[in-house]
Formats: structure tokens, C-alpha cells, sequence
């Protein structure tokens, strides 16, 4: 896992695992907080990191990965991808790893990132699958972690890609982020039983997990990640987490009033207290984490809008087909 | 090793030949597929590849065409370079998300950095037995990001997959089948490409251009024949390429000719042939001495039943447009 980029690097370094997660989970939610304002049609992830990076924290680099939309850049953060360049997806600047062409919650592919370049929900899961397929034909022991939202949990790229992935007991790890929403329609009009029933469908481990418990996130993962890395095949984890906003930024949110929901306690609350109460963390240790993460999430959006616009030189008319 | 260069093969002989010497060559190549190992695939179109290469290079999928196509991505995204068959074209909207939202755009959309060397071959058209005719391969010359070829006979079909395989991006490798099992023809034994964008003259001839793909250059050819007797010559362009669309060979023969036709298995409306028309048109309108004429299926789903043969284009639509073509020629 790359340093958590909003300290000096030594500093970083220097940081209690415990510290380090809950820098990363106040990372997102502060990175998330400003792209919604600079970007009204940003999909936030707010309330959502316990399983965003819970999912992803402990993997090896060359293991790769397939983020849901959703305001993923934690996660390719997570990795080494570099903030400036990300924030200039969601500001349409020219540095974006997408130069200005893809949807901006795009991440680099040389990190071992599934990249999104359509707008369709499930196909990720095809591609992922055929990343842990890929490391089945080399040999080696990486895997591919994916996660997906519930709503693209009812996509028939679900039912195939599990089915195949159990047939071929391919090494990879389906993690369904349930936030109990797709867009405006709550999860109980569409998911008759939890998703992680339909693990036994496919003869292979299915998890239910309280998503917004970063430990309990990781310890399922965990499970599931060496059974894959051990040849044993794929996993499902449901992890129940809250959608805290709307489906987009500026999503005035109606259909919530008329269809209301029970908030989950929010996970970097949860996951603050607990440090404090083993004694790994001060309030006070906290509270830096997040100045530090304000300050610097500030100062390179600062340094995001100063980049160009993408504009006609990004067309690119020759990188159509390799 | 025989040391003759070259051999008489069928179009699907062929194919097989050039997967096998890939897979050979290069051991990120690999297969999947319906039915394409102890069966030896749908029309034999994989037989003696299992026996060779083993179950997990030669790899059976659940019919989950989705799934296939995604993974055949994912394994490309990530080092392999993998073959994936959807065993009949009429099986590809069955995969439409990957092969339109995901596939041609991997590479543009990560900016030129994302390599996915696929190659997506499926099987189109009437043929022997009958099943699946309907021929969807012009949706996908519409599509920025796409290679999509269909050769016309077996050297092609040979040096084509072996460039589609070779090509490091999508390439969709469409077999017309009808010439699957159809007459032998020489072709050499050690691996070679044949350039994916470059169309061919298959018969040379100064009167009229008949732009034909697939399974149609046979029906020119017997078409070409016939005409000669009547003093009439055929320019027999074979397109072997939807896209790139060699637009630059499609002129020069009209430039001799200026008169075109076109004839194609799938539909005539949105139909590669119009493309090949507009080619001209927008070029080099003042060649054309003559109205141009598309030909292909009728424009009603083809039919499974014996209405099929009047759906389909035939050699006999192709001398009655050539004839049209010639008696309305502009003084």
C-alpha cells in the first residue's frame, strides 16, 4: 500500500496501521466532500469507507483491482495513484490519466486498476473476472478483488461472471458494496433476500458483513482473499453499508423523504472510537489526521483547477486501436 | 515435417491451422469457448486444438457469453491473449455490453495505455447446417475501436486470424459459413499475415466493380462468368475487411470501371455496402457513369425454413445488376 500522501513522508511512515486506515478512510470522506462541490454530478461516496477500504487495504500490489464507481479514489490512492491526477479527471483537465475522454472515476491501468470506460454497471465484473483468469493461465498466486454496488448486483453479468469464475475456481474475491440504494429506489423493491445468499448458487463462500466496521470488513476479506490466493476459488462478501448522500452530488434527494431510511453510524466514527478505546489513538491524533487531510485535499485541488482543460489535442484520432 | 509449402485446406482447416501455430508460438494465447474441446467445436471449427493444447489453454465456458467476452478482456487487460469464440454471430448480442461498451474503448478511454489483444471469432450466414443465418457484422463496423474482418477464402482465412491474433487490440473475425467446409484451396504452410484494411481484387475486368464480401465472392465469381459470355467483365474487389474500410482500393478499381456494385449476406439498409457506395460518393462522384446497386438479404429476419433461399443473395442478382448496371449507363 502506497504512504498515506496527506503527511510528510516520513511522518507517514511513521504511523500506527490503526492511524494509517482511519487516515485513509478521512482521506476519502474529505476528498469526496470537495469534488462534490466542485463537480455537482460526482458520485459520492460519503459514509461508505469502512467498506471502500476495508476491500482493498490488504492487498499485494500486483493483485489487481476492480473499484465501484463511486467515488473510488481512495482506493486507487491506496495503490500509488497520484490526487492531482485524479481530481483532474473530475475537473476535466488535460494531466487526468484519462486524458479528458473517460468517465472521471476512471483509475490507471498500469496499477493493476480495471479502468471504467463506459457507464454501464456489471461490466466490470467481466473484466475482473478475466483478471483473476489471467493470473490462473500465468500461474501465479495474485487475485483480483471487485466490488459492485446492490443495485448492479441484479445486472445478469452477476449470475455469469460468479457462475464462471466458481466453475473455473478462478482467484477472486466479489465484494457487493450494498448502500442500499440504486438511485432513487430503496434495496428491499429490488433484493428480495440478502445478495450474499446467492453465494450458495454457485457453490462458493458467501459472507454477510457489517460494512460500515472497517475490522470486520478486513477480517472477511482476509478469509476470502487467502482462499482465492490458495487456488480455492472465489468468495462473495455483502458488505451492509449507507449511502449518506444522493446518488449525485447535487441530487436534491425527494424520493428519500417519501421512502426514508435508517442511517448506519457513520464508519469513521466507529472505527476513531475504537482506536482510542485499545489506546492506539488519541482524539487528538484524529482530529490531525483530519486537518491534514483537509489541508492537503485543498491545496491540490488548489493546484488541480490551476492545470489546462482537455480540449481538441486530447481527441486523439490515433489511439483508437493500438 | 513434410517440407511441401503448401497444402490444399478448407477455410476451416484453415482458421485451425493458424490458432495452432499461434498457440504454439506464444503461450499467452488461449481459448475459449462452447463445445470447442471434446466435441472439437461447433462445424469442427476447433477440431484437434484439446488434444494438442490441453483443457485449460483450450478452455469450455458455461453459456455465458457476457461473461466470456468480459473475461477474454479482463485475461487481455492483464498480460494473456486470449481467442474467445461465440460459437454463432447470432450469440453476440447476448454479449453486446462488453463487445460495444467495454471493448473498443479500453484503449481510448485510459488515454492509449490499456492493450486488449482479443480476438472475438464468431461464425455468420447460411451454411450446411443451416442453424443461426442471421448475420449481424455490420453493427460492428460502426463502432470506433473495432477490427472486424471476414475473409472470403481459406489463404485469407488463414493469414487473417493469424494478423488478428498478432493485432494488439479488438479484432472480430466473422466466418461465413457457407465457405466453412466449402472447396480446398492451396494454402502455405508456415504462418503468415494477411494485412487486416487491405481489400483484394479477386477477378480483374474493365466494365463494372462488384465490391463482394464473404460468402458473396463465390456468388461473383459464378456471376463473372456468366457475364463474360455476354462481353460484360466483373472487377471482383473482395473486401475482406469491414473496418478499416480500404477505401483507397474500393477507388481505384471504380476508377477503371466507374460503375459499382455491391453484395453482401447481411441486410442492404445501414449495410456495410453503403459504406462502400458513400466511400465514392464522397470522394469521387464524377466516376460514376451509372447508378450504384446494393445487394444483400432481403429486409425480413432470415428465415430458418426453406423460405431462406429467397431472403438470401444468389449469383443470378448479380448478373441482373450488372446488366441494369450496364443498360443505364450515362452516355
Amino acid at each position: 500500500m502506497a504512504e498515506l500522501p496527506i503527511l510528510p513522508p516520513a511522518e507517514a511512515k511513521g504511523l500506527s496501521e490503526g492511524l494509517r486506515l482511519y487516515g485513509w478512510m478521512a482521506l476519502s470522506r474529505e476528498l469526496d466532500e470537495v469534488l462534490c462541490a466542485a463537480n455537482p454530478r460526482w458520485f459520492p461516496s460519503a459514509g461508505e469507507e469502512a467498506t471502500m477500504v476495508g476491500a482493498f487495504c490488504d492487498l499485494r500490489p500486483k493483485d489487481a483491482i476492480a473499484a465501484h464507481y463511486r467515488d473510488p479514489f481512495v482506493i486507487y490512492m491506496m495503490r500509488g495513484a497520484e490526487m492531482t491526477r485524479l481530481m483532474a479527471q473530475v475537473l476535466g483537465k488535460v494531466e487526468g490519466y484519462n486524458k479528458g475522454r473517460s468517465v472521471p472515476f476512471t483509475g490507471p491501468v498500469d496499477l493493476q486498476i480495471v479502468p471504467w470506460v463506459a457507464g454501464d454497471l456489471g461490466t466490470s465484473l467481466g473484466v475482473a473476472t478475466g483478471a483473476a483468469l489471467a493470473f490462473q493461465q500465468e500461474g501465479s498466486d495474485r487475485i483480483c478483488v471487485c466490488t459492485f454496488g446492490d443495485g448492479t448486483a441484479n445486472r445478469g453479468d452477476f449470475h455469469e461472471n460468479l457462475n464462471l469464475a466458481a466453475s473455473w475456481r478462478l482467484p477472486i474475491v466479489y465484494v457487493c458494496q450494498h448502500n442500499g440504494w440504486a438511485i432513487s429506489q430503496p434495496a428491499k423493491d429490488y433484493l428480495p433476500a440478502p445478495v450474499a445468499n446467492r453465494a450458495a448458487g454457485y457453490g462458493m463462500p458467501g459472507f454477510e458483513v457489517d460494512g460500515n466496521d472497517l475490522d470486520a470488513v478486513r477480517r472477511t476479506m482476509l478469509g476470502a482473499a487467502a482462499r482465492a490466493r490458495e487456488g480455492k476459488g472465489p468468495s462473495l462478501i455483502e458488505a451492509r453499508t449507507w449511502r449518506a448522500k444522493g446518488h449525485w452530488a447535487a441530487d436534491p434527494e425527494d424520493y428519500r423523504a417519501i421512502r426514508p431510511d435508517t442511517p448506519m453510524a457513520d464508519p469513521l466514527v466507529r472505527y476513531g472510537d475504537r482506536l482510542i478505546e485499545r489506546g492506539e489513538a488519541s482524539a487528538k491524533d484524529l482530529d490531525r489526521l483530519r486537518d491534514a487531510a483537509r489541508t492537503a485535499v485543498a491545496s491540490t485541488l488548489e493546484a488541480a483547477r490551476a492545470l489546462p482543460d482537455a480540449g481538441e489535442a486530447e481527441l486523439g484520432l490515433n489511439e483508437v486501436h493500438p | 515435417m513434410s517440407a511441401e509449402p503448401s497444402r490444399r485446406l478448407t477455410h476451416m482447416e484453415a482458421i485451425i491451422e493458424a490458432i495452432a501455430e499461434a498457440m504454439r508460438e506464444d503461450p499467452r494465447i488461449f481459448y475459449i469457448g462452447q463445445d470447442v474441446g471434446a466435441m472439437g467445436g461447433s462445424m469442427q471449427g476447433t477440431k484437434g486444438l484439446v488434444e494438442e493444447f490441453g483443457p485449460m489453454r483450450i478452455r469450455e465456458a458455461p453459456i455465458s457469453e457476457s461473461a466470456m467476452v468480459g473475461a477474454a478482456l479482463g485475461a487481455a487487460l492483464f498480460g494473456q491473449r486470449p481467442i474467445v469464440e461465440i460459437s454463432f454471430g447470432e450469440f453476440l448480442p447476448a454479449a453486446m455490453n462488453q463487445l460495444i461498451n467495454q471493448a473498443p474503448n479500453l484503449h481510448y478511454m485510459t488515454g492509449g495505455t490499456a492493450r486488449v489483444p482479443v480476438v472475438v471469432r464468431t461464425r455468420v450466414g447460411d451454411g450446411p447446417y443451416g442453424g443461426h443465418p442471421q448475420d449481424y457484422s455490420a453493427w460492428f463496423a460502426h463502432v470506433p475501436g473495432w477490427k472486424v474482418v471476414m475473409p472470403a477464402t481459406p489463404v485469407d482465412a488463414k493469414g487473417m486470424m493469424t494478423a488478428a491474433i498478432r493485432d494488439d487490440g479488438p479484432v472480430l473475425f466473422f466466418e461465413a459459413m457457407s465457405l466453412s467446409h466449402a472447396a480446398r484451396a492451396p494454402v502455405p504452410r508456415d504462418a503468415f499475415e494477411t494485412p487486416i484494411g487491405q481489400a483484394r481484387v479477386a477477378r480483374e475486368g474493365r466494365d463494372v466493380t462488384v465490391v463482394a464480401v464473404g460468402s458473396s465472392l463465390p456468388l461473383a465469381m459464378r456471376a463473372a462468368g456468366e457475364l463474360a459470355a455476354e462481353g460484360v467483365e466483373l472487377e471482383i474487389l473482395d473486401l475482406r475487411t469491414l473496418r478499416p474500410l480500404d477505401r483507397d482500393a474500393i477507388l481505384s478499381s471504380v476508377r477503371r470501371t466507374r460503375r459499382l456494385i455491391t453484395v453482401h449476406e447481411a441486410w442492404v439498409a445501414g449495410g456495410i455496402g453503403a459504406e462502400v457506395a458513400a466511400s465514392v460518393v464522397e470522394e469521387a462522384p464524377e466516376l460514376l457513369v451509372a447508378p450504384v446497386i446494393r445487394i444483400g438479404a432481403a429486409p425480413v429476419p432470415v428465415p430458418s425454413g426453406k423460405v431462406r433461399a429467397h431472403a438470401l443473395p444468389n449469383a443470378r442478382h448479380i448478373v441482373e445488376a450488372a446488366r441494369r448496371v450496364m443498360a443505364s449507363t450515362r452516355a
